[in-house]
């Protein structure tokens, strides 16, 4: 019986995963300088910047993360006189309710400086935000990868040296007592040592950091362009006018972005006697094959196309050889098609 | 589509159809992988050279410098024509499905859509044809009031359109196409079928799978369906027949319009024309009318040949 389809067997189609990396550089021009703010939006609510990778109002712009500031209500710098006052703690506590791990009471909990909350210690409590869009972040961020190099000392026209934050060894040690997913500590130093000053959560997309790092290198006036320092900054300017000070420090951000990739492999085998006649209209001159002679000529096929096919003979996906394949009675073909989830 | 690059390694690009995402989004489970066929839609076999002068590793080497197009994500777009399995390697000739125009039923009509078939949709455009003078014209209109069609209908015989093998010498079973399926534009019409003279009470049938574009898919075979497939029988002259050699079965069917066309000019303004001054043959007081082209595509299930049938479908628009 003539046939132009071949059911799969049971050894003809696996499942695997496989993950793919991206480097993922975004350099602080971008962030601060080379549009001249034309990519950063900011909102009536205030509560946060996003920044674009070209003039947001260009249809070209991509949305690569977002920037924002905010304190504990349990800080010593929270004040209802500060400006903002409500909306930093709320802010605060928004990123605090998703990322952080709440007491048995439900209750939220403040951002631990080395992750380890049961064994109390020293609290972040004055934070930037950094949530990174799923566009750079894909499944997740790489453990091990995050840089973010910034000037963290000097003063808002005399920028000194940049430092650059690691989330050191995390490849092999992070926490995993957030609700978000996994998180690794973010260190001054390549090494990991000393004390962490912020996190960065893997399958969040978000980098907290905390804003006492700059007084880590006795940060003088001038955090922005108002000369102010980081404390007159974080009670007296606004959400969005802290960030654009943390944006004209910042130098680089650099992460290796993760994507799960599920495929599904099928194994479209063809044997000697199987696929070796086409029902192409020019395979045929009057009901003649036209590349035979004689009965007893070797018959062949081209094969261009891969077609694969639910029970009910849709076309349910695809595949395409970029040359074709000849199939005839002295060969057997093994064509691997991978469908990616 | 762009041409994929054929410079290096053979490389297989593949992607998910319209449909089968369709059916992945749904989540009733329909997406479910179960076969596969492989095509050649670009190979064009004239350009198999067997008297290539430099000898037989030549002859099929214009055809594999065939460029080849990235895949299509339109189910309806690719895999028009399939590769076949069949186990005798020794066969000089394969099967084909011909549309049959001998037998009583002339000529499809030649002036006002050449080599189309006209399908009326209503009883007024219907009835403006006098006579069995057109036969390309498929009586087949939505409106059930209408009960004279003329014994018009589409016919295609299916078998070795050779005269090298006499009819009577008969169709291997392995050639012989049981099944046949049938595809046309569920917004315009759907499959009835065709007894010749005998019109009554046609049986309607309901389409395996209607997908994302509306093209409905029928099936139907000999086994279960006998009113659309059976044998030709005439296996010992030519008269009426349109494959010389062996045959095997021939497949029946008339288009039924729906009935939105026969009740609204919709689908006309959307995608259709308008002819003020029309020349239909058997029709003479028809000449303002709505009209839209399309096809029917057939497909033997087994040996995978396939043929497209133009049809007209017709609307008074006077």
């Amino acid at each position: 019986m003539a046939s132009t389809f071949k059911t799969f067997g049971s050894d003809d189609q696996t499942v695997t995963t496989t993950n793919l990396h991206e480097v993922i550089p975004i350099t602080g021009t971008i962030v601060s300088g080379t549009y001249s703010d034309n990519n950063i939006k900011n909102y009536a609510h205030g509560m946060f910047q996003s920044v674009y990778d070209y003039p947001y109002l260009s249809s070209s712009a991509n949305h690569i993360f977002d920037i924002t500031v905010g304190y504990s209500a349990n800080s010593s710098l929270s004040g209802a006189a500060n400006t903002q006052n409500a909306k930093k703690i709320n802010i605060y506590n928004q990123f605090a309710k998703v990322l952080v791990q709440p007491d048995v009471t439900g209750s939220i909990q403040d951002f631990d400086q080395d992750g380890d909350i049961s064994g109390g210690g020293a609290k972040m409590r004055e934070c930037f935000f950094f949530p990174f869009s799923r566009l750079l972040v894909k499944d997740e961020i790489k453990k091990g990868s995050f840089q973010m190099t910034a000037f963290l000392s000097g003063a808002y026209t005399s920028l000194l040296a940049p430092s650059t934050v690691y989330d050191a060894g995390a490849q092999t040690d992070y926490k995993v007592n957030s609700p978000a997913g996994e998180y690794g500590l973010l260190y001054t130093n390549s090494a990991g040592t000393g004390t962490p000053i912020g996190h960065v959560y893997y399958q969040a997309g978000i980098a907290v950091l905390t804003a006492s790092v700059f007084n880590l290198y006795a940060q003088p006036a001038g955090f922005n362009a108002d000369d102010e320092d980081i404390t007159a900054v974080l009670t007296g300017s606004s959400i969005s006018g802290s960030t654009d000070g943390f944006r004209h420090r910042l130098k680089n951000v650099q992460f290796n972005n993760t994507t799960e990739l599920n495929s599904s492999i099928y194994f479209c085998r063809a044997g000697s006697n199987e696929f070796n006649y086409s029902s192409n209209p020019t395979y045929l001159s009057g009901s003649q094959v036209v590349i035979k002679n004689a009965r007893t000529d070797t018959p062949a096929s081209y094969i261009t196309s891969i077609g694969l096919y639910s029970s009910d003979n849709v076309l349910l996906a695809t595949a395409k050889l970029s040359e074709p394949l000849k199939k005839d009675p002295t060969n057997e073909l093994t064509l691997r098609v991978r469908l990616d989830y | 589509m762009a041409f994929l690059d054929n410079s290096g390694d053979i490389i297989l690009d593949a992607v998910l159809t319209d449909e089968g995402r369709r059916r992945l989004a749904e989540g009733k489970g329909t997406f479910r992988i179960t076969k596969f066929a492989l095509g050649d839609d670009e190979i064009d076999y004239g350009l198999y050279d067997k008297n290539h002068p430099s000898g037989s590793a030549y002859f099929d080497l214009e055809i594999l410098q065939t460029p080849v197009f990235e895949a299509f994500t339109n189910n309806g777009s690719s895999m028009k024509s399939k590769i076949i399995t069949i186990n005798n390697p020794n066969l000089l000739y394969l099967p084909v499905i011909k549309l049959n125009d001998q037998s009583g039923r002339g000529t499809v009509e030649a002036n006002f859509g050449a080599d189309t078939f006209l399908i009326p949709v209503d009883k007024t455009t219907n009835d403006k044809f006098t006579a069995d003078q057109n036969t390309g014209v498929i009586r087949s209109p939505a409106d059930g009031e209408i009960t004279e069609t003329f014994g018009a209908g589409l016919r295609l015989d299916q078998g070795l359109d050779t005269t090298s093998i006499s009819p009577g010498a008969g169709l291997s079973s392995d050639l012989r196409e049981d099944t046949f399926i049938i595809e046309m534009d569920n917004r315009l019409g759907s499959l009835i079928s065709f007894r010749g003279s005998d019109d009554s009470d046609p049986i309607e049938k309901t389409p395996s799978n209607v997908d994302d574009d509306d093209i409905a898919t029928y099936m139907v075979s000999a086994t279960t369906d006998p009113d659309f497939v059976d044998a030709i029988t005439n296996t010992t002259t030519q008269a009426g027949q349109v494959i010389s050699g062996p045959r095997g079965n021939r497949l029946r069917f008339r288009t039924r319009p729906k009935i939105d066309l026969a009740e609204s000019d919709y689908y006309f303004d959307l995608f259709g024309s308008a002819d003020a001054s029309a020349t239909i043959t058997g029709a003479s007081t028809l000449t303002n009318v709505k009209y839209i082209d399309s096809f029917v595509t057939i497909y033997g299930a087994s040996t995978g040949y396939t043929v497209q049938i133009p049809i007209r479908f017709l609307k008074d628009n006077s």
